[in-house]
């Protein structure tokens, strides 16, 4: 079950849209999968949209709004068409990802093969971050690190350990530099996580370290 | 025929936020349905002046606080149909809206080649995709059928699956009882009965 979540004054920044865009994407993909903070997102947002009740308008024709409102109104209306949602697909598995993941599916480049039994997709975000989907086959694990900077994770399915804490499918988690941690699964079915660094991981033990000055390549 | 429309900034029921929200409600209904130009001016009157001293105080500039007024307002008409009640009211639905246009107005002014935008992040303006039922029906097997084999099975997967066709929730429901993602209650679902059936064709 899930027990990690954002924090609630993440979620509040996210409502306001006062965030980064990387961190409002994990939060936003966490809330798809999480009744709970999804709840909490619709309540903060039921709060801020009073303020804009609350607001004292003057009430005198404005040439400017009837402009507006004249030009909006030869627009035409705009007819949505639902998508079906793509999976990811990994040696013939198939896995649902959260609404707002859907869309980078389809950038998801083709599945590397890293070290030992993880496996990494890079999803090109732009200057938002560098973002991947990592697959952890049972007994799969990144090799132990810390970070330079800020590693968000959402576990889109499965589950897995890192030493500091057990999670499974949802989970939000964030790690910076005052974490030292090895990702690994032993669930039988593996685990599949989204995650986005701003800056190259740091690994710490073993001959691991000797990845570092190609870290920027790994787990980008 | 639309210069005669003037703005309709006062409403019956300005003061009292749930009368408010019915008729705001309504007149969206009427925009949805009947492209309704009368109702629209009148949610219009009401959030447009609302919205532009919101948005000064956010963007700090009159111009682009009168683009996010145009932009909100615009996705307003457009998309009316989107509107749903149930969901929340119409001033959320339309604050949701101007929040989404100034996330990304304030990208496009830093500059930042980000791709994300907030149709991914906040995605009130995208169709809901239709629940393809879930579990295909060549992919069902009856319990009778499975009998002793259902104790076999991994303890989530089985648990999944006596909520479904034993207590017969939704999967919406098991994933909210148990506090996992429907994604996942949809994987367990499916490699449970994959793992049933198999046990089936090797018991043949
Ligand atoms: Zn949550």
């Amino acid at each position: 079950m899930i027990n990690y979540h954002p924090t609630d004054k993440q979620l509040q920044q996210f409502a306001e849209g006062n965030i980064s865009s990387a961190l409002a994407l994990v939060v936003s993909a966490h809330c798809d999968v999480c009744s709970q903070c999804q709840e909490k997102v619709d309540d903060i947002n039921a709060k801020l949209s009073s303020v804009i009740e609350n607001i004292h308008a003057h009430e005198d024709k404005d040439p400017a709004f009837e402009k507006m409102l004249a030009s909006i109104m030869q627009m035409p209306i705009v007819d949505t068409k639902p998508v079906v949602a793509p999976r990811i697909e990994l040696d013939g598995r198939f896995f649902d990802v959260p609404r707002p993941l859907q869309r980078f599916v389809k950038h998801t480049g083709n599945w590397s093969h890293l070290l030992g039994k993880v496996w990494q997709a890079p999803v090109d975000l732009g200057d938002a971050g560098i973002a991947n989907f990592i697959y952890m086959e049972k007994g799969g694990r990144v090799p132990e690190h810390t970070h330079r900077g800020t590693e968000l994770t959402l576990v889109v399915d499965g589950e897995f350990s890192d030493g500091l804490a057990d999670y499974d499918s949802g989970d939000f988690i964030v790690m910076d530099n005052e974490h030292i941690h090895s990702p690994h699964s032993n669930a039988s079915e593996g685990c599949l996580v989204f995650s986005i660094v701003d800056k190259p991981l740091h690994f710490t033990s073993g001959i691991a370290r000797l990845l570092n000055p190609f870290s920027h390549l790994f787990f980008k | 025929m639309l210069v005669g429309i003037s703005l309709e900034n006062k409403l019956q029921n300005t003061g009292k936020p749930k009368d408010c929200a019915d008729e705001m409600s309504q007149l969206l209904l009427e925009v949805a349905s009947q492209r309704c130009k009368r109702s629209y001016a009148k949610i219009f009157g009401y959030f447009a002046p609302r919205l532009r001293s919101y948005a000064l105080k956010q963007m700090g500039n009159e111009a682009l606080a009168m683009e996010m007024v145009q932009d909100t307002m615009t996705n307003v008409w457009q998309k009316a149909h989107l509107f749903n009640a149930e969901k929340g009211s119409p001033s959320t639905w339309i604050f949701t809206i101007a929040r989404n246009i100034r996330f990304d107005m304030l990208r496009k002014l830093k500059n930042r080649k980000e791709d994300i935008c907030s149709d991914d992040l906040w995605p009130i303006l995208c169709e809901q995709t239709p629940d393809q039922n879930e579990v295909s029906l060549d992919e069902q097997v009856t319990l009778e059928q499975v009998g002793q084999l259902f104790n076999n099975l991994p303890d989530k997967q089985r648990a999944v699956i006596e909520a479904i066709y034993i207590d017969g929730k939704s999967q919406q429901e098991v994933a909210d009882e148990l506090a996992i993602p429907l994604g996942t209650v949809k994987s367990r679902t499916r490699l449970a009965l994959q793992r049933l059936k198999d046990m089936l064709e090797a018991n043949d």
